[in-house]
Order: structure tokens, then sequence, then C-alpha cells
């Protein structure tokens, strides 16, 4: 059973960066599990943790917040903010008791295809162990 | 026609089973009805799609919304597009029939159920019922008033009469069996091929809903003598001591459907000048202002339409009875336009209508 | 103390809000204004559209922060510029003063006359009628409410 399940991702991704790094990892034919649903944003900044709770709460099993590295972004300073609210939510996550690895934020460039591709392959994997969201079946 | 509907179990459970027939049958895709929570510490109006989840309560006595404001969030963008049955109390279909005139729900496609109400109790009081007793049980025995809300206890009519299909209580031993009155074609189709036989006891179902209404009507006369007292502006300003101007009252309240009410726009968002000008116009002035101006004004905006379900009531975090004063309120104003609410879909609201030869006492003279 | 009260009572100088509809009352009260007619200076006019525009909270704010009357002037019934809205008003008015008295909130400090554009004499004589009653009625206590 545990084998079959294939966790669901929402990836939000930055318009400058990480969106164009997946969009790398396309074109350079690298593979990664089809997983994962891209949003695109204007930045990572724009991720507001709503957009999380609610895919959570819509019994999505992971969720990705991409962006631009410390001292990339094309808005200056979206992506430390960005930081500081994932780790909030997922401080919130735990008090929830919903597993606070279910959010992962990263860093990923335009340029960087292959580190795209190996951060959702390593995310599902890690969904995979943690079994589907529980909330799935609730209605909320 | 009146059909009876025999009980299996207990009567919470023979409707839904009733319910589960429609579903499964595919007449209906969707059953939207007060379901319990799985603490059983509340019930609300639930959307069910799929027969095994369906486990609903629609005489569990409590009001947490109206489902009249719920069909109308439904349905306000686009009426439904597969046919779902919607069941609901008197004073919620009144509500209904009221956002209906105001074009904020579309009844396409949605079959109206209605069923007698015995009455609910405050959400403090139903989520932790003293005892052991089951809450719907108690009123289902016609007991438990001294803890219902004082709206129920002043219920204007608690039959649907407008319903598309009612179901029946009062007037019925529900030991053996209740009742399905079908009032429409709509409602008639529902229930054509489930082979009911007829009620047979139409007399008794008349005379005890008169009953319930004579004593619903002398309950409301009592109450309306017994507050007649707060009148004046010393007594209002006292009943509203305790507002804190949250607007909780108008948010619960299922005629209040403007999206942005105007005390909640810019109207009110003026510069600290113009609080001063307030202080320095009295001397003194209690911030939150503006408190009583809403509930007066509030009151002008949906007093004709007021299905007086009590939901302000319930809604308020100070404990204010606002019941005391809008039930003389609403029977007065409607009295005065010749106006029930709920009482015909067809029936015009005061508000867009007027005749030339009417109150000539005010504008002359 | 009484003695002081019962001197604001003669003395006291109502305080009126009118709002009178841009097609017929307020060209009234212009003609009223243009022919020099004299009429007691207690009237503050806010123009409006149409007497059909003046809702309930328009009234009820005037009333609460203390004016003594609030006076509703539209066009005769049949001349309205929008064809009803007199007859509306004249629907919220009946309202309101409805609401005020199931609440005794003084209902008799809110007229509603039907003033043309020619019936300047009509507007002066209006403002001196309503600025008579009220000063029998004496100040609205709202005036003096803090707490509302």
């Amino acid at each position: 059973m545990s084998e079959e399940f294939e966790p669901s991702v929402v990836a939000f991704l930055c318009n400058w960066c990480s969106y164009a790094g997946a969009d790398l990892a396309g074109t350079s034919r690298l593979k990664y599990p089809d997983n994962v649903r891209s949003i695109r944003v204007m930045c990572s900044g724009r991720v507001d943790p709503v957009f999380v709770l609610d895919a959570l709460k819509e019994g999505i099993d992971g969720v990705l917040v991409a962006g631009c590295h410390p001292g990339d972004c094309h808005y200056q300073s979206g992506n430390y903010k960005t930081n500081r609210k994932m780790m909030l939510i997922k401080k919130l996550l735990a008090d929830f008791n919903i597993d606070p690895d279910r959010l992962r934020f990263e860093y990923i460039s335009a340029s960087e295809g292959q580190k795209f591709a190996d951060v959702v392959t390593e995310f599902v994997s890690t969904l995979k162990a943690i079994g589907p969201n529980p909330l799935k079946d609730e209605c909320l | 026609m009146i059909y009876g509907l025999k009980i299996e179990n207990d009567v919470p459970k023979t409707v839904n089973n009733f319910l589960k027939q429609l579903l499964e049958s595919g007449k209906v895709e969707a059953v939207l009805a007060m379901q319990e929570t799985p603490s059983g510490r509340s019930a609300f109006p639930t959307m069910i799609s799929d027969p095994d989840k369906l486990d609903t309560n629609v005489f569990a006595p409590l009001l947490p919304v109206s489902t009249g404001a719920m069909v109308s969030r439904l349905t306000k963008v686009k009426g439904s597009k597969k046919p779902l049955a919607v069941v609901l109390r008197a004073c919620e279909l009144r509500a209904l029939t009221e956002l209906l005139k105001l074009k904020q729900a579309d009844l396409e496609n949605i079959v109206l159920i209605g069923v007698d109400c015995l009455g609910t109790f405050p959400m403090k009081i139903y989520s932790n019922y003293p005892g052991d007793e089951d809450p719907t049980e108690v009123v289902l025995k016609g007991e438990g008033e001294e803890d219902m809300r004082t709206a129920c206890l002043n219920c204007k009519d608690p039959v649907p009469e407008t319903a598309d299909l009612i179901i029946g209580i009062f007037g019925t031993d529900t030991g053996k069996s209740i009742l399905l009155d079908t009032r429409t074609e709509k409602g008639q189709e529902l229930i054509n091929d489930m082979g009911l036989s007829e009620f047979g006891n139409e007399k008794d179902r008349e005379k005890a809903v008169l009953d319930i209404r004579n004593k619903r009507d002398e309950a409301r006369k009592a109450f309306m003598e017994e507050h007649s007292d707060i009148i004046g502006v010393e007594k209002l300003l006292e009943f509203f001591d305790t507002c804190v101007n949250c607007h909780n009252c108008m948010k619960a309240c299922p005629i209040c459907y403007c999206r942005e009410c105007l005390f909640e726009s810019d109207v009110f968002d003026v510069e600290a000048s113009k609080y001063m000008a307030k202080a320095k116009s009295k001397g003194a002035y209690k911030t939150p202002t503006d408190s009583l101006l809403f509930h007066i004004t509030r009151f002008n905006h949906m007093i004709l339409s007021c299905v007086e379900c009590g939901l302000c009531e319930q809604a308020c975090p100070s404990d204010i009875p606002l019941m005391d004063i809008i039930t003389a309120i609403a029977e007065n104003a409607q009295a005065e336009f010749e106006y029930l609410p709920g009482r015909d879909p067809e029936e015009e609201m005061p508000m867009v209508v007027y005749r030339e030869d009417e109150f000539q006492d005010v504008g002359e003279g | 103390m009484s003695e002081e009260k019962e001197k604001t009572k003669e003395d006291f100088e109502p305080k009126i809000v009118g709002f009178l509809c841009n097609w017929c009352s307020y060209a009234g009260a212009d003609l009223a204004g243009t022919s020099r007619i004299q009429y007691p200076p207690n009237i503050r006019v806010i123009r409006v559209m149409c007497s059909g525009a003046v809702d309930s909270v328009y009234v009820n704010r005037a009333l609460l922060e203390g004016a003594d009357a609030v006076f509703i002037g539209g066009c005769h019934p049949g001349d309205c510029h929008y064809l009803n809205g007199n007859y509306k008003a004249r629907r919220k008015m009946v309202l309101l003063k409805n609401i005020l008295t199931t609440l005794g909130m003084e209902p008799e400090r809110i007229w509603v006359r039907w003033i043309s554009a020619s019936e300047g004499q009509k507007f002066a004589d209006t403002v001196k009628e309503i600025v008579d009653e009220t000063k029998k009625l004496g100040p609205n206590p709202m005036k003096e409410k803090w707490n509302i």
C-alpha cells in the first residue's frame, strides 16, 4: 500500500529564479518525479501562509516554496521575508500535529536546474516516508 | 397530498433514511441538511453527496447559522447545475425567501424540504447538554422549553409553509409515523415512486399546527408586554450599554446581505480631527463611536425582512438580549406596511413599491 | 440650577438639519432667499439629488449627534425628477418614525414636506413652523449623551 502511495506536491516558484530553474530542468531533460504541480508567483515573498495552509487543508501532501538565493531577490528582500514566514509556519504546523517536513523552503537560482530536480526527488521521497496527509479525508 | 412516513428506529434516523433514498435514487445530487459534527457537540448544515456519509439529524435543536443564508452563499453567483435537496426550518426558509426577493439566491435545481421546528437551544446549552439526555430526544418528546432560545419560544410560525415538501411532526404520533406534505410538483416528484400511503389524520395535523401557533402567539404577546418598558433614550442607552460594536449581530443576520456594510466602510474611516470635533461637540464622547447609530440604522435596513430567527442575539458576545426589543420593532414596522417576511415569494418588499395615496400624514401639512 | 434650565428652554435656538432635494425644495429655499423672505436662521441645509436618497442613517446620525430637528424636503407627489423617489422617501421616513416610536425616541423631530421650486414662501413658513414646534418640544436630549 505505502509503495503505491504517490504524494501530491504543490510548488510555489518565484518568477525570476526558481521557475526559470524548473524550466531549465525541463529543457535540459533532467528526470524528476512528476508529483509536483508548479504555480508561478512573482516572488517567493508573494506566498502568503494561507496558500500553504489551504493546500495542506485540502489534502495536498507537501508544499514546496522556492525563491532566489539570499541577496539575489529581484525585489531586494522578498526571499528573506519568506524564509522567516516559512519558519513560522513550520512551528505552527508542529503545534497542530502536522509534520513540519510537509513544508519545504529552498533557494533555487535560474541556473540550478539540477538542484530543482534533486530537491523535488528528495522531497517526494521524504513525503513517501511520512505518508499521506491525514487531512485528505477530513471535511474542514 | 399528505403521506405518512413510518418510523424505523427513531425519528431522525427515519428522516435520514428518507434522504438517503433520495440521494441513492439519483433524484438529487446532494443534500444540504443538519448533520452532527463527529464530537456531537454541534451540528451544521452540511452538503452531503456520498450516501455513506449521510448521517443527518434534521431535528437537532440548534441553529448555528441560517441555512437560508447558506443557500444564498451556494447559489448567489449562479444557480445549482445539479439537483440539490435543502432541508431547512421555517425561519430559515423565511430568510431564504427574503434573500430571493433581494436576488441573493437562485432556486434553480433546488428542492426545499421544510421541517417542523420544535425549537432550538442556544449553542452554549446544546454543546454541553446537561445530563445523559440527547437534546434531540428531549425536543421530540415536547420538552426542554425552559432552555430554548427566546426567538423560538416566540416563533411566528414553526411550520415551513412555502417549502416544496414538508416533513411534519406536529399532529403525528412520533412513535409510529410522521408525515410528508407535498406542496409543489417538485416536492411531489421526490416521493412519487416511494410507495407511501396517505397520512389519514389531516384533522389531527391541522389542530396541532393551530395549537402550536396559538401557543407561540400568546407567548409572543406576553413577551412583548413584558419588555415594553425598554422605551425612551435612557432605557435604550442602558440596553445597549454593553455593546462593544463588534457587528457580530449583523454578520450573523441572514438578512444583512450587503457585501460591505456601510458601517464597515470608508464612510466611518475618518481622520482624527473628526473624532476631536465629536468630543468637543458634547464635551466627551465614548469610543468606539456610533454604536447606537449602528443598531438603529441596522433596524431600519433589515427589520421589514426580519424573520426573527434570533441569530443576532445568539451571536452577541455581551449577551445583549436583542430579541427583547427586536420582537416589538419588527411587529410594529411590519404591521405598518402590512408585510410579513417570508410569507410569499411573490410578495413585493415594502421599500421597493409605493402607492400614491398612502401615508398622507407624512409630507403634507 | 432649575432657573438656569428654564432659561435655556426659553431662549433655546433649535438646530435643524435640512435635506433638500436638488430639483424642488432646494430651489424653493433658494427662491425664499432671492425673494428676501425672512425665515429663522436655525436651519443648515444639505442638498441631496433626491429626497429618496436620504437614508435613515443620515437622519439618525443628525438626531443622535444632537440636532433638534431634521427636515426632509422633496418634490410634490407626482413631480419627482426621478419619478418616484419622493414616494419611496415617504415610505422610508414612515418606517423610521415607526421604529423610533417603538423605541420611544421622539419621531416628531423628523419633518417631511413637499416644497416645489416656486414655493419660496412655503419653505420659509415650514422652517418657521419647525422652529416654533421644536422650541415647544425643547432641546434634543441626545445633545448631552456622550455614551452613544
